[in-house]
């Protein structure tokens, strides 16, 4: 379990490189993405085969500690579900690896953001709309480095930026009605929080539509091109974006990642998700519809390195895409 | 320890003595560079070394915008390499991403004087007030030290160019970038050869890139790339005209005991050198440092670990993007001593022979001329004796990436981020 929620913040934090490197001056860094994506490709790889998909969300303690986090010492006993984690204290270094059931938020994060997080963390008695900021600002924090990362994004992210871990498991990210916590299953949470969409339908169909719930605090920095909050915020940036090029097919899948319906999909679209498991590089192509590779194979410019990086964002965004 | 410490105005990118040791150039992220040279020894102070002095300073390379691609090229310098001194006049090649430049250094301390049809200012006299003639004379001059490019090697990489070799018989080099290595003669701008190639057929399967490469020192037939698998090749160019194939392949199996989600990126080698001697090389990795015999192919003959404690680290590193960072090494001018750069400003020597290791910090406090440098020590966990740092207090910003040996005396060049120090070892 453990390994999932590291993976799943490890391909989070991968899938921001990607898309900062986009903007760096000087063109992508062939080695650099190449190495990138072969984290990514490793972190999904682990988070596919966990034998667990929906377990995870439940947050069950006591789990073994991943072999992955070599060295380092087991974390201390998990916080119970409903408790805020204490903030972190600050220090030169991020917290290395995630405790276990916190929730795999990335922690590529700006100090702009803190904010929004320590807000966050502060809403502790409100779960569910803490719950819901939080995984709403999770986001939000996902988007904000590629914001400020505009022109020259590579500058050590962790640094001495650290603030509190992002208190709230993925497993409430669109605020979806109370009651669901103590029930919560393999089973799909989409009949509560998504409008299904068939498969291979275009990017701008139909996105999930997730209220959510907003806080004062919820709503900091929002990424560019997103909506003023709204009612539907995630319809329009995802909309925007996927238009967009192959970067664009990033954000929307980051977006996806923090609301945790990855595992959800999988679970799902089990043979749909056979490219994904492949370890060949080609594997997903098969299964994409293809609207997805469109943007991306015709941008121009950007040849050194978008094939063999978008190659594993491809089927992940085109699964997104079509549940 | 005489120290020098310049600071120079952007981020120091590549650091490298000439093969005397009197010059040593630096080139920075705004495409500058930077020559400082040996002063001559003092015969009265016998024992006093020659300090470097700033001697020339020129613009290498400007930043560039590639238009069909939408692509702006950056100007930062990746390499310099001196080419052996033939005539009064120093060479050197120096390179950006895309285009090596030839430089040409020479001094000027006479310029002549007395001509007919100028004034000492250079404007033109009157040709009716000249009535006698006379031939014009060379006189003394402040030195004036003058850099003008005399060949430019360009458009012949898709990729990011990341090393630069000349090779021992003084008129070829390569350049190597993340896919293909080029052959070029330092006469000839408008081709050259491209002797490997491995980018794939089809873009997505690629798997490695090539991260450097060099010239034997002394089989002008042979050079060797390394990847970002942590393998080397060897290749040698009378083999075939394409050397895809090479002839000897170096590679350690990785330990399982080891992996993780980062095992690949900490594998892949940032930097190769030969020795001296040609007969061994050093890689440069994240963690370590290894030593090769060109002899043996299935693992290193010396392996030392520069920063062992960063293992634990990985995932922080790899969201800092410092697991990324690429350091160098270097050999002394005997092949007894490697150092490389760390994080803290801290640089590690390796002795060879006495298996010994040392650990110094480059920085402002003890950049006092003769002042010993101490050595540091990292606690990797437990308790912290007195002087020690403990891992966590580590400044990741403060990275030594470029080291330079002189290559016959112990003097060593080391770039922080915007400065260079000089550390001499006064033997007597």
């Amino acid at each position: 379990m453990e390994f999932k929620l590291e993976a799943h913040r490890i391909v989070s934090i991968s899938l921001g490189k990607i898309y900062n490197s986009r903007v760096q001056r000087g063109g992508i860094k062939l080695h650099k993405n190449l190495l990138v994506s072969l984290v990514l490709r490793s972190a999904r790889q682990v988070y596919l085969s966990d034998p667990c998909p929906g377990l995870y969300l439940a947050g069950h303690p006591g789990t073994p500690a991943p072999p992955q986090q070599l060295g380092e010492p087991a974390a201390g006993p998990p916080a119970g579900w409903g408790e805020p984690p204490p903030p972190a204290a600050r220090s030169a270094w991020p917290e290395p690896e995630p405790q276990p059931e916190r929730p795999a938020v990335p922690e590529v994060l700006r100090t702009g953001d803190a904010e929004t997080a320590a807000a966050v963390t502060g809403t502790g008695d409100a779960l569910q709309g803490g719950e819901g900021e939080a995984a709403e600002a999770a986001w939000r924090r996902v988007e904000g480095p590629r914001e400020t990362a505009a022109g020259g994004a590579g500058g050590p992210a962790g640094g001495s930026d650290v603030f509190p871990e992002g208190p709230r498991p993925a497993r409430r990210p669109c605020g979806c009605p109370p009651g669901d916590e103590d029930t919560l299953s393999a089973a799909p949470r989409m009949d509560c929080c998504h409008t299904p969409r068939p498969a291979g339908d275009q990017p701008p169909a139909t996105p999930p539509v997730c209220p959510r719930k907003r806080g004062a605090a919820g709503v900091g920095s929002g990424p560019a091109g997103c909506p003023a909050p709204g009612s539907t915020p995630l319809k329009k940036p995802r909309r925007n974006l996927e238009e967009q090029s192959g970067g664009a097919a990033v954000a929307a899948e980051e977006e996806e990642m923090e609301t945790g319906n990855v595992a959800n999909l999988i679970s799902i679209f089990g043979s749909s998700f056979s490219g994904l498991l492949r370890k060949s590089p080609g594997g997903g192509r098969e299964e994409a519809e293809g609207e997805e590779t469109g943007p991306e194979a015709t941008e121009p410019g950007q040849i050194c390195c978008d094939k063999p990086v978008l190659r594993d964002i491809n089927p992940w965004s085109t699964a997104i895409v079509a549940f | 320890m005489a120290t020098l410490m310049a600071t120079l105005q952007y981020i120091i990118s590549t650091v490298e003595f000439n093969h005397s040791g009197e010059l040593l150039a630096t080139g920075d992220k705004g495409g500058r560079v930077v020559i400082f040279q040996q002063e001559q020894e003092n015969k009265i102070q016998s024992h006093s070394r020659g300090e470097y002095n700033v001697y020339s300073t020129f613009q290498s390379h400007e930043p560039e915008f590639d238009y069909l691609k939408s692509l702006e090229i950056e100007e930062k310098i990746n390499k310099i390499r001196w080419l052996p001194q033939k005539n009064a006049a120093q060479f050197l090649l120096s390179t950006n991403d895309k285009t090596i430049k030839l430089w040409k250094i020479s001094e000027r301390d006479k310029r002549p004087e007395g001509y007919n049809l100028k004034e000492e200012d250079g404007r033109y006299r009157d040709p009716t007030t000249v009535t006698t003639l006379r031939v014009p004379v060379f006189r003394p001059m402040d030195l004036m030290v003058e850099a003008s490019p005399r060949r430019i090697f360009a458009n012949a990489h898709t990729y990011h160019i990341n090393s630069i070799s000349i090779n021992s018989d003084y008129e070829t080099y390569l350049s190597a970038d993340d896919l293909r290595i080029n052959l070029w003669h330092l006469e000839i701008t408008d081709r050259s050869f491209n002797i490997v190639d491995i980018k794939p057929a089809n873009m997505e399967e690629l798997t490695e890139v090539i991260t450097a490469a060099e010239f034997h020192p002394n089989s002008c037939n042979t050079f060797v790339y390394s990847s970002s698998k942590g393998t080397i090749r060897l290749c040698d160019m009378r083999a075939s005209a394409l050397c895809d194939r090479h002839s000897k392949l170096f590679e350690e199996p990785e330990d399982p005991s080891n992996r993780s989600f980062f095992s690949e990126i900490i594998s892949s080698i940032s930097d190769v050198k030969f020795s001296h001697s040609g007969r061994y090389m050093m890689t440069r990795d994240y963690l370590s440092v290894k030593i090769w015999d060109l002899n043996m192919e299935n693992r290193p003959v010396e392996t030392y670990q520069v920063h062992e404690y960063l293992r634990s680290k990985l995932c922080s590193l790899y969201e800092n993007d410092c697991i990324f960072d690429k350091f160098e090494c270097c050999w002394n001018g005997s092949d007894s001593v490697v150092m490389t750069g760390s994080y803290n400003n801290f640089f590690r020597m390796f002795d060879r022979n006495t298996k010994r290791d040392i650990t110094l910090e480059a920085s402002r406090e003890n950049n006092k001329p003769r002042t010993v440098l101490k050595p540091r020590k990292v606690c990797a966990s437990g308790k912290r004796k007195k002087d020690e740092i403990s891992v966590d207090s580590l400044d990741f910003n403060k990275k030594i990436l470029h080291t330079a040996w002189h290559p016959k005396e112990n003097i060593i060049a080391v770039a922080t981020t915007n400065n260079l120090y000089i550390f001499q070892d006064k033997v007597n």
